[in-house]
């Protein structure tokens, strides 16, 4: 069995390589800004939802709160930015650092709650968060903060009509989200995390630190969501509080994961790869009719792939033979 | 700030908080039956609005005598929900909470996009009916007509689905069901009948509220979305499984609105009712008075 | 592309040899953008924005005997009678996807320059995506005044902003103060958007440099599911005029509450908005007999300028509505832009600027009770003068300034 997971390990670390290689060389054929756009949301909520998927598939805390993290690393980022002049990858550390506090501190009365009671509190916290940004004169309040640009400069990390650098950098969050999932599988906390999601009483009294491990799961999962509403904030060069820290941002980050097969290493990233083209074509050709024909589209689907596959789109893919580690 | 101020902010805290009640019992009563949430609790409301509205405008009956029809008609789409969606998305065998959650979440889009398909976004309101519009004052107090009939609307509800859930067969038998749904099949009790009717009494109720609500609010595919949340936090403020729970859930809720609204912003007034959330679960992490 | 390309070619070549004098078409269309909420809250401002378009279009690409820039003649008479074609695009009011949006329509539909938005949040990134292509964009009917201030080159506003229609009001309050009307307190109402910030924040600066006093100064959260405690405290607060920035939902809501916590306010002067849509009349009309709202279209022109009517009946056929002060800015801004490209005689976005740039439209020509239509450096028309309307038997009448006005303001409100 330990041969087995050993082995699928290393096939998965492959396959992810050769993914990233392909992708990191499609710039080269898709020179059209649409695409790239797409291309670009993609792997930022390929890389959103994985690092949710820490959190609320793997140590199955499910949040529907994470638009606070994300809301604060795209905060933390600008007004550093905007207010004191600190470069944004500075920022983007800063935010992150900040995200995984905060995720911290909510984890001590959080994490008593089970169920329901936390996932309310998860979109609770959040809308709190929203409306305090919305009510915070010196942070722009609803006027936002607009990003001033100046022209292409990586120092800066902004770029007027290229699309590249920030493709790059989306590719590279959602490879470092993988990996950090890809690691934590085989660590002592994945085993934890499985052990808490199970069955969180029968952990306890088998010695696994329950309440730390979860702590752990939230600090990374909150940290890696606040790089890329940093990133999201130099993307778009324009944040207010409800484009960044909206409930849509909650659920844009769990839904791939969910669609795709949560608390598993590939769903996140299929789920991306299938849903987000799928909400930009539907708007493209749908969208500007005004009679919501692109609502009903996008929420049947959602319907149809929940009931078919409670497993995710990954249950497709997956072999009859059983793969002793894969639950 | 006057005391005849602080009554009438207190007083109108209080109607507002019985109607967050009756909109929030339907999925009170839903989860307690199965343990679902229902994410499209709010475009349920949507619906009754608008059938309201429709019944009003086309054949001018008053909301308040077409609130029995909308509650039926309710009744009939919840279980039809149920026996066509819901109940497939209780047979999942992985996963079934986040199956649950997206299932009503997808529904909650679809319904918004058909509401906007079929009766355009524009805003819709009921501009004369018996109750809309009028007020009653005691002592400088204002009580309006519309929120005070809601408020007794909603304490009968409540009474009535209690003696309903302790004192008749069906009643019990949906308890039963909720205990344990394997062996109510052994006694002869189909558990989707049980349920399918769960799901329309849920219905039913907020399509009460969404009656009373369309004689003095106004309507458009989206405004389920500006009552699911608190209805999703009254029901867990009183605690999941108790519908008595969700009423109290209701009138705290109200108060805490409005007592926020003196002290605070009024643009921060939701804070002060997601601050007294959080502080319940902290201390008592089923809600007041949850089973679950 | 190259198919449409060689289509038009043939085509003209074709007609040419038929018609040898005939004006040989560069361009046989023009594609312009138009970016609005076509799903979410804000739908129907988006599907009534679509009306207004189609309307000018109209206009534009048929032969019109108006007294407007290009209704004369089919098409735009500087690119050889070409016509226009409007794409339209769904920004959900997200101003991502506005950014996205605005991206794809310049790249992939080739438009020449872009229209919207009705949310200013989203004006801001869909202006900087111009920019950055060195497209135009006519910021229709965005009253936000930050918008025109962010050094810009592509950006064109030819209606007034917030601050322009805030001032509007206090020139009547000080008139009416003239006239010894006790105009003393006010009580603001704004949601919390940048719209309500915007227009609070521009009525506090006013108020203050006039010695007006600013009672209550109520921010709410918009689409809040009760307004009581805010209504009691306008109430409480009793000033002389309440002025509320409140889109549709809100401004229901609000007049619904008053009357039912009875408060009867002695008179109230609207930032627009929800305060000039016919949704909210419909719903409580009878409540708001002597309401006053800020707006830059009125239909009392048509006294004056018969076309405002006639083009108001042909937006009506369509919509079934009346122009409302963001449908007839968003008319008026199509054809400036339009009459823009005309005379660019290109279709080239930096050509459009500068033809745009020069405009000088005289506001005669217009179906707004403007000056005329001139844009500063920064791309704003201050030549946009606002107007104040007051709801009477079941219409409205203008009633400042006085130059425009047709009838005295009633004051206290019934």
């Amino acid at each position: 069995m330990d041969k087995d997971f050993a082995a699928r390990r290393r096939r998965d670390l492959i396959i992810a390589a050769v993914l990233a290689a392909i992708a990191a060389l499609t710039p080269l054929f898709v020179k059209d800004v649409v695409v790239q756009n797409i291309l670009i949301l993609t792997l930022m909520y390929a890389g959103l939802s994985q690092s949710w998927n820490i959190l609320s598939g793997y140590c199955g805390q499910i949040s529907l709160g994470h638009a606070l993290y994300f809301g604060l690393g795209a905060y933390t980022t600008e007004l550093l930015f905007t207010k004191f002049g600190v470069l944004p990858w500075f920022g983007m550390l800063a935010g992150g650092v900040v995200s995984a506090l905060i995720a911290m501190g909510l984890g001590y009365p959080f994490f008593r709650l089970r169920g329901h009671y936390f996932v309310i509190a998860t979109i609770v916290i959040a809308e709190i968060g929203l409306l305090l940004f919305h009510n915070w004169e010196w942070a722009g309040a609803a006027m936002g903060i607009t990003i001033p640009i100046r022209g292409d400069s990586w120092l800066k990390f902004q770029f007027l009509r290229t699309k590249l650098p920030y493709f790059y950098f989306a590719l590279a969050l959602c490879c470092l989200a993988w990996f950090v999932t890809w690691w934590l599988e085989n660590s002592k906390w994945g085993f934890w995390w499985r052990a808490v999601k199970d069955n969180p009483d029968a952990a306890e009294s088998l010695g696994v630190d329950v309440f730390n491990s979860k702590m752990g799961a939230a600090a990374v999962s909150a940290f890696l969501v606040a790089v890329g509403g940093s990133f999201y904030a130099q993307f778009v060069s324009y944040i207010d509080p409800e484009s960044v820290m909206g409930f849509q941002f909650s659920l844009l980050m769990a839904l791939p994961a969910v669609l795709g097969g949560i608390g598993t290493l590939w769903g996140p990233v299929l789920g991306a790869a299938i849903l987000i083209p799928l909400t930009e074509l539907t708007r493209f050709k749908l969208g500007g009719s005004g009679r919501g024909v692109d609502l009903i589209v996008y929420g049947t689907l959602i319907v149809l792939i929940s009931l078919a596959l409670p497993r995710g789109l990954l249950s497709l893919f997956s072999r009859p033979k059983k793969t002793g580690a894969a639950r | 700030m006057t005391a005849q101020a602080i009554i009438q902010s207190l007083a109108s805290g209080l109607l507002m908080g019985l109607l967050y009640g009756l909109i929030a019992v339907g999925l009170a009563l839903i989860f307690g039956l199965m343990d679902v949430t229902n994410f499209a609790h709010g475009e349920f409301l949507m619906i009754a609005m608008y059938l309201s509205f429709f019944l009003f405008a086309f054949f001018a009956i008053d909301p308040l005598l077409s609130a029995p029809l909308v509650a039926a008609a309710l009744f009939v789409f919840g279980a039809v929900i149920y026996l066509l969606i819901v109940r497939f998305a209780m047979r999942a065998k992985a996963n079934a909470g986040m199956v649950q959650i997206f299932t009503t979440f997808g529904l909650a889009i679809v319904m918004r996009g058909l509401a906007q398909f079929f009766f355009t976004p524009d805003y819709r309101s009921i501009p004369q009916s018996w109750l809309g519009g009028k007020t009653i004052s005691i002592a400088g107090i204002f009580l309006p007509e519309p929120q005070l009939v809601g408020a007794l609307v909603s304490i009968a509800a409540f009474a009535g689905l209690y003696v309903f859930i302790h004192r008749t067969d069906f009643g019990r038998a949906i308890e039963a069901t909720r205990e344990d749904p394997g062996a109510v099949a052994l006694v002869g009790i189909d558990k989707n009948r049980v349920f399918a009717f769960g799901w329309g009494l849920g219905a039913a109720l907020v399509g009460l509220a969404g009656a009373i609500m369309a004689s003095f609010f106004y309507i458009y595919p989206d405004v389920g979305a500006s009552f699911a949340l608190i209805a999703y936090v009254t029901v867990a403020l009183g605690g999941f499984g108790s519908v008595f729970g969700a009423f109290a859930g209701g009138i705290i809720v109200g108060l805490v609105e409005a007592t926020t609204a003196l002290v605070l912003p009024p643009s921060l007034k939701s804070v002060g009712i997601y601050a007294v959330y959080l502080l319940v679960v902290f201390i008592r992490p089923r809600g007041l008075f949850g089973s679950i | 592309m190259t198919i449409t390309r060689r289509d038009v070619l043939l085509g003209a070549t074709a007609t040419a040899a038929l018609v040898p004098l005939a004006a040989r078409a560069q361009t046989s269309e023009v594609v312009i953008g138009v970016i609005y909420p076509f799903s979410g809250g804000s739908a129907q401002q988006g599907v009534d924005a679509q009306k207004a378009y189609e309307t000018a279009l109209e206009v534009i690409n048929k032969d019109t005997d108006f007294d407007l820039p290009l209704a004369k003649g089919e098409g735009l008479p500087g690119l050889g009678g070409a016509k226009i074609r409007l794409v339209f695009a769904d920004h959900q009011a997200d101003p991502q996807k506005g950014r996205a949006e605005a991206e794809r329509l310049i790249t992939q539909e080739k438009v020449c320059a872009i229209i919207g938005t009705y949310q200013s949040a989203v004006a801001v990134t869909v202006s900087q995506i111009c920019e950055r292509y060195q497209v135009p964009f006519v910021s229709a009917d965005n009253s936000s005044p930050s918008l025109h201030r962010r050094g810009l080159k592509y950006y064109f506003r030819a209606a007034p902003h917030d601050e322009m229609y805030s001032a509007a009001m206090f020139d009547f309050f000080d008139a009416m103060k003239k006239k010894g009307t006790k105009i003393e307190t006010l009580s603001l109402f704004h949601e919390d958007t940048i719209f309500g910030t915007d227009s609070g924040n521009a009525q506090a600066k006013i108020a203050g440099e006039r010695a007006y006093k600013i009672v209550t100064d109520i921010k709410y959260r918009a689409n809040s599911p009760s307004l009581s405690a805010e209504v009691q405290q306008l109430k409480s607060a009793n000033a002389d005029v309440l002025m509320p920035s409140s889109y549709t939902t809100d401004g229901i809501l609000l007049v619904k509450t008053m009357a039912e916590l009875g408060y009867k306010p002695n008179a109230i002067v609207a930032q627009d908005a929800g305060f000039s849509e016919k949704a909210l009349y419909d719903a409580v009309g009878d409540k708001l007999e002597g309401v006053i709202s800020r707006g830059t279209f009125s239909l009392d022109l048509a006294q004056k300028r018969p076309m405002v009517g006639k083009i108001n009946e042909m937006f009506k056929t369509r919509s079934g509505k009346d122009f409302n002060d963001l449908t007839s800015r968003q008319f008026m801004g199509l054809i400036i832009l339009a009459d823009a490209i005309s005379r660019a005689k290109s279709t080239d976005g930096e050509k459009i600027r500068d033809a745009l740039a020069a405009t000088d439209i005289p506001g005669e020509q217009t179906i707004m009770p403007w000056k005329r239509v001139k844009f500063d450096e920064m791309g704003q028309n201050n030549d946009a003068d606002p107007v104040l309307l007051q709801y009477v038997g079941g219409k409205f009448v203008t009633i400042f300034p006085p130059q425009a006005a047709i009838a005295e303001a009633i004051w206290p409100m019934k």
